[in-house]
């Protein structure tokens, strides 16, 4: 296997086939935020810089785990815990240039129209405003017309500024800089556009027959499984319909930006982005200019549960700097969040099972529609995954599939935290409590007769060769002690479905038990080229990381630390912001930091570790395996000869850096979906118990016991923390996360339209088990955890709805009527 | 501008016309984030202390507008007026009961403010106080419009009866969450005149009187005895209060959308049960 970056390859390591490492000895130039940075102002030089080192309450916590031992598999604190409890962490939307302009974007208040004509006079006129672009101000398409400089991430299907035509509510057509951001807003309020309104496409069934939205056609793909014997029938058979509703990420913090034009003709942005690489190549494209003169600093991220921003924000921020020639600030308000940044797929699923007498699972047939949105984004690879994913962990020798991801005028679907996984994790789950039913099963007794393991195929034909201890998350939750029932606890004050003080009555109430267990694919698949670069230099008593893996709150930057002190015995990490000045290490998303960029730094610090050894082996005369560090002392394996680490490194200046890839995949073949499209699987139990008032139809979450497969638990609590997350995002989904939309309209793009779980939402989260059953391919053996929680909690709610009601519970969000008997 | 008094607060609103008063600005500011609305100045109600309190007068309480729903939730008020407390303490999460007032509830009218249907059940009035001088206007006229807050006044008082009998309110979100209501019922028991008055919010602009359902049920309790009803009747009310506040889709107007009818069931069906529940409390 070649890599691009082999020619910086210094150590005659070519084709190990798994990584390519190197070893470069110039020193980075360019220190992030140096050169703006300083023209910059207070603000943004604060957060370009490191987080000074704690000297503030949380110091006391931070000590006190210090004097634990470091390193791997320690529940370490948080890398930005002090800070973002105390407020001062600098996100995005606190950054500040001297003369800076505001930005605003105008937006379609339809949902599929054709603009007649667009006159920005009106918002030049108004004082104060500095510039007004449309799509002509974008390089043109290849034909010489203006065409919005489209992009995507697989195909450059959406347009940065509509050109022509809107095909979602909220699509951005015009752009604005302003000395105000009031001025701005107006401004782009003031456009005069004339709307020629078009039939909005909004359900995706009608997709298929309905006039084309876009050139490239309504399909973005069609992906049929084939896999065993399609006349193979069971002697029991359950069918069911499912669907899933529009999850939104809301972050927490809306999209923010600023934008600094530079002297060369290019543009440094400081955004809260999870890919800046990526997003640099595609921003440089759409401004037609080379890579290298856009620089992308990324800034505090507000939240992200996988991809973040539209690029067309970035962008269009972007455009503005550059052709004001004044530094830029743009923030979005909750609305226009809502409207602009990819949703989770809203999924229409069929599914019928197959299976024998003795439940053993004999075939799945399912047909899967992903209503994609007005523009491609990552809709096809949501696809393959939904699709391969569709039998769940279980084997099945038999499975039929036909999956079809379309474009509708719906707001844009994207990625979001276990994408595709999620939606027919609910369908196949709630098909085998539907099974069990017909087989007069216990639910885990039929899933227990059915889990897959080590070496049995996936629906794509692929081998799991991967850990996969489904029967022990599933016993593991199993066995864990119920939480009381009210009439036990008398005395006890019993939160009631509604809440304190409201409605409930406990005659009405009902418990529920479900189980749901599910998996999820770890990195890109189907081909696409995983890869993450990383430095670890060592001066003197301190290490310093520099990878371009960004840690939108996942805890990425914690984990990083623990590597390297882990292998080079130094307490004190220091963990570099990210810029596109660094090598890239790809995004912070589908679980693939820990391993890859993770990978990254293990390599590099091996390679310092083996600078550090060598010389002391050599003096010893022994070979440097002989040598081991462990509590900040290097010690010979028989103990005989020793030394601080701290002193071996007096003096000196290591720096490394590797590269980790790992094996690659193929994709899945169009006309049988067959291939090994995935690097590997994770995989979570869960037991959800719930209280359901049946007059009124209202579930509470009593608790969620969790066992997930990890690998190897790098830092328990952070993944605690992970689970935590992850079933309470599960938890929106299942019970209230819904984005309204009426003929393409997003009706209520606002936190009071759209309801998020609050702490009296949240249940118990309990972790009854981290399998740690080691990936062997995987740096440390340690699988990505963020996503597998909140794939199987909506699957696992609604089971218990299920057991609590005896309804049939068919889509999520559950609605009153699902759960009101 | 930040008045200590109500006479001050008053003479302030008449010589700046385009103040807007603030009290807890729960709503207010809301609206000015959201770009919504620009006041030209804003009157800061927080220092009036005459009106964050409350007194008795002729048999009935006179609540100051500025009370907080935190002041109103807890138990010395609840045993004076245990419906208006309820609604109280449901209202929003705790940051918002703790500034949010009983007048801004009122004077933002809205369809799911929880105190409207309590202050509608109890018909209670409010002393609004302009230039001229005050005024008593019943909560209902100030609700539907038919008297509204004029330019210049301010709502001062809030006079509810006392009744010393038991009063609910119930209130469905959906969620164990703080929610603003998908329905709210409240109900009070006025045994001087042998009469239950009941009102249901969220579902209409205004709170809804049921008021056959309540002279029917009035009928149907032992006044002088246990005050019991049986379950069916509990029942027979719920559906009788539901059907009154919650229109059969469809027959409304010719434009009722597809799925409009499911919609009007599920809500006709939470109101029969919050209404039914509402008296079995009450009755108990
Ligand atoms: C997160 C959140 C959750 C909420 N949940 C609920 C809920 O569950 N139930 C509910 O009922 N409400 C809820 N609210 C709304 C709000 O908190 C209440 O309506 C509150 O009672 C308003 O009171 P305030 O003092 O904050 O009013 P303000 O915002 O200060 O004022 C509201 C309006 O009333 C006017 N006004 C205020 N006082 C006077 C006066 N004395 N005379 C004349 N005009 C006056 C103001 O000019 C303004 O127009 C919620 C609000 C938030 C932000």
């Amino acid at each position: 296997m070649t890599t691009p970056s082999d020619s910086t390859d210094t150590t005659g390591n070519p084709g190990s086939g798994e990584t390519t490492l190197t070893n470069l000895a110039t020193v980075r130039e360019g220190a992030p935020g140096s050169a703006t940075g300083a023209a910059l102002g207070g603000l943004l030089t604060a957060t370009a810089t490191a987080p000074a080192p704690a000297s503030t309450p949380g110091t006391e916590a931070a000590a006190a785990i210090r004097a634990q031992r470091s390193g791997i598999g320690v529940s370490a604190l948080r890398e930005d815990a002090p800070t973002k409890a105390m407020g001062v962490y600098p996100y995005a939307a606190d950054l500040w240039a001297e003369g800076l302009l505001w930005g605003a974007l105008a937006r379609s208040p339809y949902a599929h129209a054709r603009i007649v004509s667009v006159d920005t006079r009106p918002a030049l006129a108004l004082p104060g405003v500095y510039a007004v672009l449309t799509a002509d101000d974008l390089p043109p398409g290849p034909d010489g017309t203006p065409n919005g400089a489209p992009t995507g991430p697989y195909l450059a299907d959406r347009p940065i500024l509509a050109a022509g035509v809107v095909r979602h509510h909220g699509e951005p057509f015009a752009a604005v800089a302003a000395d105000h951001p009031d001025t701005a807003r107006l401004a782009a309020a003031s456009i005069l556009v004339e709307w020629e309104p078009l039939p909005a496409l909004t359900d995706p069934d009608q997709a298929f027959q309905a006039p084309p939205l876009h050139p490239d056609g309504n399909v973005f793909r069609q992906l049929p499984i084939r896999f065993g014997d399609p006349e193979v029938v069971g002697e029991v058979v359950v069918e069911g319909m499912y669907q899933v509703g529009r999850q939104d990420p809301a972050p927490i913090g809306a999209e923010a930006g600023l934008a600094v034009p530079r002297p060369d003709g290019g543009v440094e942005l400081h955004v809260a982005t999870t890919d800046p690489h990526n997003d640099r190549d595609r921003i440089a494209s759409c401004l037609g200019i080379e890579p290298d003169r856009v620089r992308l600093v990324v800034s505090g991220i507000p939240g992200a549960t996988s991809d973040r921003d539209d690029l067309g924000f970035q962008a269009t921020l972007a455009l503005l700097a550059a052709r004001t020639g004044h530094p830029v600030k743009m923030v979005l308000t909750r609305e226009e969040s809502f409207l602009t940044h990819p949703h989770r797929h809203p999924a229409l699923l069929r599914y019928r099972h197959h299976a024998d007498a003795e439940g053993r699972l004999v075939k799945v047939e399912a047909q899967i529609l992903l209503d994609g949105g007005a523009y491609a984004d990552v809709s096809s690879e949501v696809l393959a995954r939904a699709a391969a994913m569709s039998a769940g962990p279980y084997v099945v020798p038999h499975v039929f599939v036909d999956a079809w991801a379309v474009r509708t005028n719906n707001p844009p679907s994207g990625r979001m935290r276990g994408e595709g996984a999620l939606q027919t994790c609910f369908a196949y789950e709630s098909q085998l409590d539907r099974l069990a039913a017909a087989l007069d099963l216990s639910p885990l007794e039929l899933r227990r007769r059915n889990v897959m393991t080590t070496g049995d195929l996936l629906p794509t034909g692929q081998a799991v060769t991967c850990p996969a201890p489904v029967r022990e998350l599933l016993d593991a939750v199993a066995e864990e002690p119920l939480p009381p029932l009210p009439v036990d606890q008398p005395d006890a004050e019993w939160l009631l479905p509604e809440g304190p003080g409201c409605a409930g009555d406990p005659a009405a109430v009902r418990r529920g038990i479900g189980y749901a267990v599910g998996m999820v694919p770890m990195l890109g698949i189907e081909g696409a080229d995983e890869v993450a670069t990383a430095s670890v230099r060592v001066t003197g008593s301190q290490a310093s990381v520099i990878c371009a893996a960004v840690d939108p709150g996942t805890g990425f930057a914690t984990l990083a630390k623990q590597i390297v002190q882990e292998i080079l015995g130094v307490e004190d990490v220091y963990i570099a912001p990210v810029d596109t000045d660094q090598p890239a290490a790809g995004p912070s998303a589908r679980g693939r930091q820990t391993w890859v960029a993770g990978g990254a730094i293990e390599r590099a610090a091996l390679m310092v570790r083996q600078q550090l050894l060598q010389p002391l082996a050599a003096r010893f005369a022994m070979s440097p395996e002989l040598l081991s560090i462990k509590d900040g002392r290097i010690t010979s394996y028989d103990g005989v000869l020793g030394m601080p680490v701290l002193e071996a490194l007096e003096g000196k200046d290591l720096w490394a850096t590797a590269q980790c890839r790992p094996h690659p995949t193929e994709p899945l073949d169009p006309e049988t979906g067959q291939g090994d499209a995935f690097v590997g699987l994770g995989f979570c139990a869960l037991r959800a118990v719930v209280d359901v008032d049946i007059d009124l139809g209202t579930v509470r979450v009593v608790e969620v016991t969790a066992a997930q497969d990890v690998g190897r638990a790098l830092n328990p609590r952070q993944i605690e923390a992970r689970i935590e997350a992850g079933v309470t995002q599960g938890l929106g989904l299942a019970l209230m996360e819904d984005m309204t939309v009426t003929d393409g309209h997003v009706l209520a793009p606002s936190f009071v339209g759209y309801r998020l779980p609050t702490a009296l939402d949240a249940p118990d989260i309990r972790v009854a088990a981290l399998i740690e059953d080691r990936d062997v391919v995987a740096p440390f053996g340690a699988k990505a955890v963020g996503a597998a929680p909140a794939v199987v909690a909506p699957a696992a709610i609604a089971a218990a709805v299920r057991a609590a009601t005896g309804m049939p519970v068919t889509r999520l969000p559950i609605q009153p009527d699902d759960a009101a008997v | 501008m930040l008045p200590a008094s109500l006479d001050e607060a008053v003479s302030a609103m008449a010589e700046s016309p385009g103040a807007v008063p603030v009290a807890g600005g729960t709503d207010l500011m809301g609206a000015v984030n959201a770009g919504l609305l620009r006041p030209m100045a804003l009157l800061g109600l927080g220092r009036v202390t005459e009106l964050r309190g409350w007194q008795y007068q002729d048999g009935a309480a006179l609540l100051g507008a500025g009370l907080t729903h935190a002041r109103m939730a807890r138990p010395d008020f609840a045993a004076l007026i245990p419906a208006l407390a309820e609604a109280a303490a449901t209202v929003g999460p705790p940051q918002v009961r703790n500034v949010g007032t009983l007048g801004g509830n009122i004077v933002s009218a809205h369809p799911a403010g929880d105190t409207l249907p309590v202050l509608a059940a109890l018909e209670a009035t409010v002393t609004l106080v302009g230039p001229e001088g005050g005024r008593e206007v019943a909560v209902s006229h100030l609700l539907t419009g038919l008297d509204p807050l004029r330019s210049g006044e301010l709502l001062a008082y809030v006079r509810v009866p006392l009744l010393h009998a038991p009063q609910v309110f119930l209130k469905a979100g959906g969620r164990t969450g703080p929610s603003r209501a998908v329905a709210s019922v409240s109900l009070v028991l006025d045994p001087a005149r042998r009469a239950v008055r009941c009102a249901v919010g969220a579902v209409a602009p205004v709170p809804l009187r049921p008021l056959e359902a309540e002279q029917w049920v009035a009928g149907c309790i032992d006044w002088d005895g246990e005050r019991t009803v049986d379950p069916g009747v509990a029942q027979a009310f719920g559906e009788y209060v539901a059907s009154a506040c919650v229109p059969d889709a469809g027959t409304e107007g010719g434009a009722a959308r597809t799925d409009a009818a499911p919609t009007a069931a599920r809500l006709r069906r939470t109101v029969s049960v919050l209404a039914r529940r509402a008296l079995g409390r009450a009755l108990k």
